[in-house]
């Protein structure tokens, strides 16, 4: 009865027309939720740029719309890293900053004039909804089943994985690359495919595309090469694999080097040699190819070998050549944290400070994945079983993204595509096999297996024979979709959950829940950075620790000494000295890079735990790095090896100034005595710092922020701790004269 | 709830303000005010056919502005009848001064009488006002002229950087005798002051039976009565008093007011500029001690909060600054009132600057009548800003009036002082859908107070049916266009021709 409930649904769905229309509005639905599950921390909060990295790239967005394209292009910020400034420009990847720029002109075009801020929060959101129907062209590449194509656009649109670093507002260039790196996929399976030069050229212009918006364009870099790699090993060398290759790589190459910051790395590191290799590799076995056709087979193994030995010892030999004499640079650092997670914390510490550098922990997995994480593997299996060109791509993608993903944090975005694509051919064969409505009749099928079986034997390999395999009974069917249908919800509520909690926030805005349960904002964030920008000189300088570079930049609009661009690690290391050392040394360094105010953040009073005070001891290590003999990370340790903020914390923690600023006065708002520090559950000493250097300017709200204002030279000539003795009543203390040894008096 | 017959009667005020049509982009739909202003040769010195045979001149500096009354009795002595009466001020002064109104103190019904600046020498430091009598005063006749106009920027702290808590305390600086271009035989200064708290004010000595001036009489000190002075007789005094509450001021206003037929609504957006001009702090700000004054004293002279009395029927408000939302704001409404209340993100301090943005919703039906020509009328008030007790200033206020796209012969009349009004204009202004641009009357004024909010600004226009019908048609066809030009596009063979099998 349900089967034939099942036969009239089915027959809407029959003739080739509707199905297809059906497909574009499913399609168009998918990118619908995948749009629209993005947008929670606007309804909440409002249209608003997020974190960190979104500040600058939104203040470069506002410079490339009110100056063109290449002004831009020119662009020296002397805003940022005072005194040195960046040459902006040069230095980053425009391809965000244009494509917004593009939109905007193209909507002013068409007389709908939306503000630039809207479309740089919409930004993400609205490529998601194109690397869904990315995702969808992908998987229909893999299996004829175009039910698998939708569920994965699904699973892409609305996996928690790709959701963090693209809901509304979070501006970073992650937002169009991910959707860039699945096109270019799809594209360069075409070529594979169809051994087009077109379909070639395409993947090479959106491969440049890609390498234009995210440095993470190294990942398509390598891929493609270990996919030809791969197909070559398994000997399936053919033209198509040739002409796609060869047609990608030198376009696209010629493509990467027209972006300043990119230049010449693609012939001169060694995250591109895998590339320029397997280019020439390729030539090679083409050049085999053409020998063999030309020479007889017995002749040729001895020339193979000869060749391909002379070949590999050559280039490796001219590798190394390269690499010593430095025409190739060695790995950078951020790569050889790749292979190594504890290289960073070793060696390079500002890379290991970055939390979305960490590791993955293995919850995480599930936590972005959720249900795909278990069907992941089922789908590479069934790739495997047909192991067409396009499968090994999936299954090496697989690998590949795995390790990475396993490594840092941040990586599990380029895992996110491919486990959809696996899990979606995982999920549409289970589905197709259990939904088929038709019972295979045993009769028939017994008949059949048996003429088949006879030949089965004869061929020997149990692959070639295919059984007939069925399901017989409805109730079983039935268990099977329902379980499913089951895992795919708990799976949608899965993921509502983790981006309406954990993927949301702005974090430059915080929300708290007043006691009858209303929202209450805290903007303390925005409170001090607008004051900052409404009331103090044009071009005072902020010293602030990196974390909060940008924001000041994009919202208080005022230059500052170090950002989160952290090129350069010694002046960063400046800053942390200057945080962590005593007045009398952070004083001087302050005076020469011209500091006005300096800015901390503090969560004591709130118990906000993203503060500067835990942020504190990798200012120290960073410092450290550079001078080993002035900061000590252990000297921020008490004796038994605690990092306290009380009574017992060491001299050198109650003496540096980032603790000075943060604790400053911070007494007096407790009774005598009473002062608590709540995010630390630490009872702070009763009597608090003294500043001398440095006088309080501004504190928000909620204490969150806190700006000092660095003190002139005294008028009189002396140093600030005396003036400030005396400015508190405190009478000099005589110098006690040291006496020299008596000396008798001869005369 | 204004009826039809007195928009009618508004229309009938709108025929003398002259029109422009919306075609016409920089045309002038300028009130008679700034087309009237004559220059005059430098040399010009008031005729001296007047005497103020009585003057009472009360300045109130209860608000962070000066509102000065004069009331003054005038004489004609010359022999022929006289129609213009000229107050001088410094150049400092004029360009300080708003808000001139005239009235006859006798017969209210004269309304107000035609006051404007003389143009003449711009190098002088004594300007003048010009008062049109509507009436030639006969020789000998009296008329009581009631001058009443306002002063900005017109105090300075002292001293003038203060401690957090510390009370504030402003100077002003006048003439005891009114500056007059006549001789006066008889006057009297009064000062008004928010309290009674006046620690310095300039001692004169006095006349007939008071043996000093001023007299205090509470919160009000006063000069005089002083005998005859002649024309230009200054005697400069200064005052200092206690002053609890913030000097709120606006440098720049602009206020958009955009009607949209389709939508049947009125949008409203303020864009401010706001400056604290009381005293600085003279050490930094200090939070414990903000937060402790908070509970023990709250009055203090940093502003915290601004309200907004907006119209009965105002819906979704906002308020942002040129970084997002801020969030501290609050706003009430019901069927009795609308009240927007903010908070700047951090409070105000002398010295400090505050800008920000806010904006409104309200159904069109509120302000916006048909009339039976079929043209339209819009009544809104020309300014909303906040009401606060220690009143707000504004220096510059810029008014558009963003009307639907084709919107044609535009008219205007609004009760705010001629002589306030700098500058009106028709221009166009581009926004979504727009292919000619929507029609913008843009009005300029200066030295505006809140004493002049809800003073009303009537529009009047015709909107031809077909100009409504403009964004759809424009949109359908644009539509249409896409589509053919797709399906043409799609229809083009781009593969090389395949040699048939």
């Amino acid at each position: 009865m349900s089967a034939d409930l099942l036969q009239v649904l089915a027959s809407a769905g029959k003739g080739k027309g509707t199905r297809s229309l059906l497909r574009v509005i499913i399609l168009a639905l998918i990118a619908g939720a995948a749009v629209s599950s993005r947008l929670f921390s606007v309804i909440r909060f409002e249209s608003i740029i997020h974190e960190f990295d979104p500040w600058f790239n939104f203040r470069a967005t506002k410079y490339l719309v009110a100056n063109g394209f290449y002004k831009f292009w020119d662009w020296f910020d002397d805003r940022t890293w005072h005194p040195l400034g960046r040459v902006t420009g040069g230095t980053l990847y425009p391809g965000l900053m244009v494509t917004s720029g593009v939109i905007y002109h193209a909507l002013r075009a068409l007389t709908i004039p939306v503000d630039i801020r809207n479309i740089c929060v919409l930004l993400a959101p609205g490529f998601s909804g194109l690397t869904a129907i990315a995702a969808y062209l992908l998987t229909n590449e893999m299996t004829p089943s175009s039910s698998a194509g939708l569920l994965a656009a699904l699973f892409v649109g609305i996996a928690p994985g790709y959701i963090s670093r693209s809901v509304a507002g979070s501006y970073d260039n992650e937002a169009i690359a991910i959707f860039l790196l699945v096109f270019t996929f799809y594209l360069w399976i075409k070529a594979l495919k169809q051994g087009s030069m077109l379909w070639g050229a395409l993947c090479a212009l959106f491969y440049g595309y890609m390498v234009a918006s995210w440095g993470g364009y190294a990942f398509i870099t390598c891929l493609l090469p270990l996919h030809a790699f791969v197909l070559i090993c398994m000997g399936r060398y053919s033209t198509r694999l040739y002409v796609a290759y060869t047609t990608w790589y030198a376009l696209g190459t010629l493509a990467s080097m027209q972006i300043p910051f990119v230049g010449f790395l693609p012939v001169k590191t060694s995250e591109h040699m895998p590339a320029l290799g397997i280019f020439g590799f390729l030539q090679l076995l083409a050049f085999l190819d053409y020998v063999r056709s030309a020479i007889p087979s017995r002749q040729f193994q001895t020339f193979l070998w000869l060749f391909a030995g002379a070949t590999f010892g050559l280039g490796l030999l001219g590798l190394v050549i390269a690499t010593s004499a430095g025409f190739i640079a060695p790995w950078s650092g951020r790569f050889y944290s790749l292979w190594d997670t504890g290289y960073a914390k070793i060696h390079i510490p500002i890379i290991a400070s970055v939390s979305e550098h960490q590791p993955t922990a293995w919850p995480a997995f599930f936590f972005d994945l959720n249900m795909l994480i278990w069907l992941f593997p089922v789908g590479v299996y069934l790739c495997f079983q047909e192991l067409a060109d396009e499968h090994v791509f999936i299954v090496v993608y697989a690998l590949f993204g795995s390790y990475f993903a396993g490594v840092m944090v941040r990586l599990m975005l380029t895992l996110t595509p491919v486990v959809c694509v696996a899990a979606a051919i995982a999920v549409s064969t289970l589905l197709d096999a259990y939904l088929n409505a038709k019972s295979p009749n045993p009769e028939e099928v017994q008949a059949l297996e048996s003429s088949e079986g006879k030949r089965a034997v004869k061929s020997g390999l149990r692959s070639t024979s295919k059984p007939v395999v069925g399901v017989y009974g409805l109730w079983g069917k039935g268990m099977v979709v329902g379980a499913m249908v089951v895992y795919l919800l708990v799976f949608v509520l899965h993921c509502t959950w983790v981006t309406s909690n954990a993927y949301s926030s702005p974090s430059v805005v915080l929300a708290s829940r007043l006691p009858d349960g209303s929202q209450h904002i805290i903007d303390d964030y925005r409170e001090a950075y607008q004051w900052l920008r409404q009331n103090t000189r044009e071009d005072a300088k902020i010293m602030s620790w990196w974390d909060y570079g940008y924001q000041i930049g994009g919202m208080a609009d005022r230059p500052t000494l170090v950002d989160n661009n952290t090129w350069n690690n010694t002046h960063i290391a400046t800053v942390g000295k200057a945080m962590s050392s005593r007045e009398e040394v952070s004083y001087p360094i302050m005076r020469q890079h011209e500091v006005d105010y300096v800015l901390v953040v503090f969560g004591g009073l709130l118990g906000y735990s993203g503060d500067d005070i835990n942020k504190f001891l990798w200012m120290v290590r960073i410092a450290e790095g550079i001078w080993p003999d002035e900061v000590s990370e252990r000297a921020f340790f008490t004796p038994r090896g605690e990092y306290r903020v009380d009574a017992e914390a060491t001299e050198t923690m109650k003496n540096s100034l980032m603790y000075k600023m943060s604790y400053y006065n911070y007494n007096n708002l407790f009774p005598p005595g009473q002062a608590v520090d709540r995010m630390r559950g630490a009872r702070l000493p009763e009597v608090g710092p003294t500043l001398n250097t440095l006088e309080e300017a501004f504190t928000s709200e909620n204490w969150i922020i806190r700006i000092y204002k660095v003190k002139d030279l005294d008028n009189l000539g002396r140093d600030h701790a005396s003036a400030a003795a005396f400015d508190r009543g405190h009478k000099k203390k005589k110098a006690t004269k040291k006496r020299g040894p008596r000396l008798l008096r001869v005369e | 709830m204004k009826t039809t017959a007195v928009f009618s009667a508004f229309v009938s005020l709108l025929s003398f303000a002259s029109a422009a049509g919306a075609s016409s982009k920089k045309s002038s739909a300028s009130s008679d005010s700034s087309s009237t202003s004559t220059t005059l040769p430098a040399t010009f010195k008031p005729p001296q056919v007047f005497k103020n045979a009585n003057l009472v001149h009360v300045i109130s500096l209860e608000k962070n502005y000066v509102k000065e009354n004069i009331n003054v009795l005038v004489e004609n002595i010359d022999k022929a009848p006289q129609d213009e009466y000229f107050v001088p001020f410094t150049a400092d002064q004029m360009s300080r001064l708003g808000g001139v109104e005239v009235k006859d103190r006798k017969d209210a019904s004269a309304g107000p009488f035609v006051a404007e600046p003389v143009e003449f020498d711009q190098e002088s430091d004594i300007q003048y006002l010009r008062i049109r009598l509507p009436k030639p005063l006969a020789p000998g006749a009296q008329q009581t002229l009631g001058i009443s106009y306002y002063l900005l920027k017109a105090y300075k702290p002292l001293p003038a950087s203060i401690k957090q808590e510390e009370q504030q305390y402003l100077t002003f600086s006048f003439s005891a005798y009114c500056s007059s271009a006549y001789t006066t035989t008889k006057q009297k200064t009064e000062v008004k002051f928010p309290s009674g708290n006046i620690p310095d004010y300039t001692k004169l000595p006095g006349s007939g039976d008071v043996s000093e001036f001023p007299q205090k009489q509470g919160s009000k000190l006063i000069y005089g009565p002083f005998d005859e002075k002649p024309a230009g007789a200054a005697q400069p005094v200064s005052v200092r008093f206690e002053f609890t509450k913030p000097v709120t001021h606006v440098s720049r206003l602009e206020r958009d007011i955009e009607v949209s037929h389709w939508g049947g609504n009125v949008a409203f957006e303020e864009r401010y500029t706001l400056y604290h001009r009381g005293a600085n702090l003279s050490s930094l700000f200090n939070r414990v001690k903000w937060q402790q004054a908070q509970y023990y004293h709250p009055t203090t002279f940093a502003l915290k909060e601004l309200k907004f009395p907006l119209r009965v029927g105002s819906v979704d408000a906002y308020y942002t600054d040129v970084i997002g939302n801020v969030s501290t704001s609050h706003f009430r409404t019901n069927k009795r009132e609308a009240l927007l209340e903010i908070k700047p993100r951090y409070p105000v301090f002398g010295g400090w600057k505050f800008p920000f943005t806010i904006g409104w919703n309200s159904d069109a039906k509120n302000f916006l009548r048909k009339t039976a020509t079929g043209g339209f009328v819009l009544n809104v008030p020309f300014l909303e800003g906040p009401r606060q007790p220690e009143g707000v200033e504004y220096e510059q206020v810029q008014l558009r009036v963003i009307l639907p796209e084709g919107a044609e012969n535009v008219r205007y009349h609004t009760s705010i002082p001629p002589s306030s009004i700098t500058e009106a204009g028709i221009e166009i202004h581009k926004t979504f859908l727009d292919t000619l641009g929507r029609t913008a009357l843009v009005i300029r004024a200066r030295n505006l107070v809140d004493d002049f909010r809800d003073r009303d600004l009537v529009v009047a226009y015709d909107y031809p049916l077909l100009a409504s019908l403009r964004k759809p048609l424009v949109v359908f066809a644009s539509a249409v266009a896409v589509f053919v030009v797709a399906w043409i596009v799609g229809n083009v063979e781009l593969k090389f021709d395949s040699p048939k099998k």
